[in-house]
């Protein structure tokens, strides 16, 4: 492969990565803008997200990658397959809000966020304790049908995992800027005091962002499966402390920052492993993570910088 | 009078014969403690037991570090084992066959002292470290504090939850590097062949026995060093820092530093048992010291109590032991149970496999159930006896309070505002403002809300900065100095919305106001020299004086978290607590908000004493008649600027004045202000 080829390449993979990590960066992004809570429990999520995803794929009968699926038949099993994935992670993420976070609104220091350390403790251990260490092999019901780029491999995986990630991202961003909710919800964040006032029913806001969060974290963890043909109980901690990166980069509590922050995340990810080595890709991302929030809190795009105490 | 100093010497009296008994009865506990951990393997011969004793007591020490980082200090570390880390391969790599450069003569003195052999293998000769385990204690200690300072150094601007966020980065990145620089670590494969310690010629090697008490060794020095910080200047400064960091600053506490003395001490604890734990095992990868172990020992500190020393080690230890001991001694009965009512389910149960889980469930429930931990930092609260509450003390003689030097109001200004303007993104809050205080003088700043005048205080005190102008205090420029050192010129300054320390008790949050006027050092806090100790009598005798002029209303509360009081007492704290700093000038921002009208007028008479007494005050206040009784010059603000200036009756009859106050049309003469 030539050189151009190979970045071509990377930068194809890089993307996809990116789109999984910015759905789950938004989940972040949303509910740091709302309480300014960095919640721990939305590792997990995503990990259920990819669990409930592949369970409800083997409900349909497909096994590892050897039933392959066209036309309506493939379009209904993912329809169904990312609708369980979302619901799922969706109520899970407001059960979460509810019952283990609300408790605790108005608690000063890290307890809440302590309290998300525990809830991401719980929620994987069941899946590790429940369902094995051992990597899942993940159902693939997609043909393989490739398109070739400069001599770089399209896959229709990819294609599809693009187009899925933009439209949920759209679906979010009109959600928030178009709908009465989502006024709502950029209101609380601004000012949440204000909003109640102004008849705003936080506390629903506040679960409504759970809710929306959780979902995309279930679609990402969906999505992961479907691009490694994997998952494993080990996945929401790695992936999700880069998407928690990618959302910092990109300003965390702002929607379009979490989207060019996952983008980039992914692309560093794959970029780095070509150019530099995979074992240092980690190192690499954890120092970004640590020189935004030192000289630019704010992130590439962001608007809700963490006040000097 | 007489009746005030009385009731002084019985509350030193009675708390100090409390105070004997407690600490008799302290002393004991811990006699029986040490004791019983120093029979342990005289009674409990199983080495498996000793052994999970040993590795219980070394977690117990990490959890005493984190505990001074989290609990003391308020700043949450994700990344902790990180410094478990640099502390093991501190002692590793210099006590192995890791690294053998090739023997020089630089070698030679090394040699001499013992710290490396020269040693022959095949035809080269090469330099094989063998440096004391004794050595190797304070000296990882030392390596981990300074890696403390190097991570913690960056997070300081950052407020609670980034810092964790970045603290994570750092442990995650330190067991990568481990594993990735394999010429120094042996990488995952890990150290091999790390020294055992010795004492005179006796190698511990594998036995148990010997690590488990250089183990108690460590958690009892450890125990000793906590209790002796957490109880002077420093954790005091530490504990204001975490309830509150703008007060803290306030009252003269350099944040930068006692937050980076924070890590600097938790990083050093790791790094000690980092060694230890290695020394141990005999070899070390970085799998030990992955998230995991860093959640593991936030999970001790919160089941065992944020702050609380013994509940630390409480934690720690249970967690430990229900991990290696408990959970796999249940499960030994529970397959002994599926073998007799014949369950295969129950005969193969693995309790320990769900060590995660069960934290995960700790963490959650102490949070929402039990956040102050098995055994709370904060001990309980005994309401007042009746006697107590309705004693009447101090009620006559005004004011009393030694160390205020009377400033000679013929002088130069105490404080000279110029020209100062501040501004927030588009809004100005203050525009081109200029103000002189009288040294000696009274000075109100009145207005109507959003006027400034909160915003003049914070940029006097430096916790706004100002865009452009000059402040001097008694002729030296204060403007772009940060609060701690302006509270050491000497202002002192209480908050509109209260900032007290919120989990101290009224006698500690007297005594964090007088942090820059004491010297005790970490040293001199752990060793308490003499000097210290007198130093510290002194720090309480003073806080007695000066909430004594509060009469019945605080002294017997002294012992009490001043989350327990009222809101006018707790006004009242925060003004001590400013009067404790010794300040030249003193800043009051509304202090008689929430009192009633007896409560106000008592105040203003107390402020009154004080101006008496020759200290300068500046204050805000929306009681007209409060600032009638009180300022010699009144300073009007509206809209950030200085609309009026002059004596009380002059500003009374301001055109301008009854405008801000009273809206545009209103007539001069129809109302004037509410008097």
């Amino acid at each position: 492969m030539s050189p151009t080829t190979v970045f071509l390449q990377q930068v194809i993979n890089g993307l996809s990565l990116g789109g999984m990590y910015a759905l789950l960066a938004l989940g972040f992004t949303l509910i740091y803008g709302i309480l300014e809570l960095i919640n721990f429990a939305h590792f997990s999520v995503f990990l259920w997200g990819s669990f409930i995803g592949m369970w409800t794929l083997e409900a349909l009968g497909l096994n590892g990658q050897n039933v392959i699926l066209t036309g309506l038949p493939l379009i209904g099993v993912l329809l169904a397959a990312f609708l369980a994935s979302m619901v799922f992670c969706g109520v899970l993420g407001v059960v979460i809000e509810r019952f283990s976070l609300r408790p605790l609104r108005n608690v000063t220091g890290p307890m809440a966020m302590i309290t998300t350390i525990g809830v991401s403790y719980i929620l994987f251990n069941i899946i590790l304790l429940g369902a094995g260490a051992d990597t899942k092999n993940f159902p693939n019901p997609l043909p393989e049908i490739q398109f070739h780029i400069d001599g770089a491999v399209l896959d229709l995986r990819i294609v599809l995992i693009w187009i899925i990630s933009a439209v949920l991202m759209v679906g979010l961003w009109l959600f928030v800027q178009r709908s009465r909710m989502g006024k709502a919800m950029r209101a609380t964040a601004q000012d949440a005091d204000a909003a109640r006032m102004m008849g705003v029913e936080v506390d629903r806001v506040i679960l409504i962002a759970f809710f929306a969060g959780s979902a995309l974290a279930g679609a990402a963890g969906l999505i992961f499966g479907l691009y490694y043909n994997f998952t494993s109980y080990i996945i929401g901690y790695t992936a999700g402390l880069r998407a928690f990166t990618a959302a910092v980069l990109g300003g965390i509590g702002n929607v379009p920052g979490a989207m060019v922050g996952g983008l980039l995340i992914g692309l560093i990810e794959s970029l780095g492993g070509q150019y530099i080595a995979v074992k240092w890709t980690d190192v690499i991302i954890f120092s970004i993570l640590v020189l935004v929030l030192v000289f630019r809190p704010t992130g590439l795009l962001g608007t809700l910088a963490p006040s000097k105490s | 009078m007489a009746s005030e100093t009385t009731i002084a010497t019985d509350t030193t009296r009675s708390s100090s014969l409390a105070g004997l008994i407690l600490r008799i009865r302290s002393k004991a506990l811990i006699a029986l403690v040490l004791l019983a951990a120093l029979a342990f393997p005289i009674i409990n011969g199983n080495a498996g037991d000793i052994d999970a004793m040993a590795n219980a007591l070394a977690f117990a020490g990490l959890a005493l570090g984190l505990n001074v980082v989290v609990g003391f200090a308020g700043l949450l570390d994700l990344g902790y084992a990180a410094f478990f880390a640099i502390g093991a391969y501190t002692y590793g790599v210099l006590a192995s066959w890791q690294l053998t450069p090739p023997w020089s003569s630089f070698w030679a003195p090394f040699a001499w002292l013992d710290l490396v052999q020269k040693v022959t293998q095949g035809n080269a000769t090469v330099v094989h470290f063998t440096l004391s385990f004794w050595l190797a204690l304070p000296l990882s200690a030392l390596v981990a504090a300074f890696f403390g300072v190097l991570f913690g150094a960056p997070t300081l601007r950052l407020k609670g939850d980034y810092l964790a966020i970045v603290t994570l980065g750092f442990g995650e990145i330190v067991p990568i590097v481990a594993r990735n620089w394999s010429s120094l670590t042996n990488g995952a494969a890990g150290l091999n062949g790390v020294a055992a310690p010795q004492v005179f010629g006796f190698n511990f090697g594998v036995q148990i026995v010997p690590y488990y008490y250089v183990a108690v060794g460590i958690v009892a020095f450890l125990m000793f060093i906590s209790t002796r910080l957490r109880d002077s200047r420093i954790g005091r400064a530490w504990m204001a820092l975490r309830d509150d960091p703008v007060a803290a600053a306030a009252v003269g506490v350099d944040l930068t530093r006692y937050k980076l003395l924070a890590f600097a001490t938790g990083a050093a604890f790791a790094g000690m048992i980092g060694t230890f734990y290695i020394a141990k095992l005999q070899t070390a990868t970085p799998d030990m010291f992955m998230f995991p172990v860093s959640v593991m020992v936030l999970v001790m500190i919160v089941l065992g109590g944020l702050g609380s020393v013994w509940g630390v080690v409480v934690g720690a230890m249970f967690l430990q032991l229900l991990q290696s001991w408990f959970l796999p001694e249940i499960s030994t009965w529970l397959h002994v149970l599926g073998r007799l009512v014949g369950s295969p389910w129950l005969q193969q149960i693995q309790l320990a496999e769900s060590i995660e889980l069960i934290f995960g469930i700790i963490l959650v429930f102490m949070m929402l159930y039990r956040r102050g931990g098995l055994i709370p930092a904060m001990g309980k609260q005994t309401a007042l006896t009746f006697e107590q509450q309705n004693a009447q003390v101090g009620e006559s003689g005004g004011f009393r309070m030694s160390g205020i030097a009377r400033e000679d109001s013929s002088a130069a200004p105490a404080l000279e505002i110029k020209g100062v303007t501040v501004r927030f993104g588009g809004l100005v809050a203050l525009r081109s403002v200029d103000v002189s205080v009288p040294a000696g003088g009274v000075v109100a700043v009145i207005g109507p809300n959003g006027s400034g005048k909160s915003t003049l205080f914070n940029v006097i005190t430096g916790v706004n900065s100002a865009e452009s102008g000059s402040i001097r205090l008694f002729g030296e420029e204060i403007l772009g100095k940060k609060p701690h050192e302006i509270a050491c010129k000497g202002i002192g300054r209480t908050f509109q919305n209260l900032r007290l320390f919120t989990n101290l008790t009224v006698m500690d949050n007297v005594l964090v106001g007088q942090h820059t006027r004491l010297h005790t050092g970490p040293l001199g806090a752990i060793l308490r020299f003499p000097r210290m100790r007198a130093e510290e009598a002194k720090a309480r005798h003073r806080v007695i004086e000066i909430i004594s002029n509060f009469g019945n209303r605080l002294l017997p509360r002294a012992g009490q978290t001043v989350s327990a009081l009222s809101y006018a007492n707790r006004r009242r704290v925060e003004i001590s607590r400013a009067l404790a700093t010794s300040p030249r000038i003193l800043l009051l921002d509304e202090p008689t908000a929430g009192m009633n009208p007896a409560e106000t007028i008592e105040l203003a008479e107390q402020i009154k004493d004080l101006h008496r007494l020759g200290l300068t005050i500046m204050v805000i206040e929306h009681k007209l008649d409060v600032v009638v009784r009180l300022a010699d010059k009144v300073v009007v603000l509206d809209h950030g600027e200085k609309i009026a200036e002059g004596r009380p009756d002059e500003v009374r009859q301001n055109e301008e004045v009854l405008r801000a106050y009273l809206g545009r049309n209103a007539q001069a003469g129809s109302a004037g202000i509410a008097a």
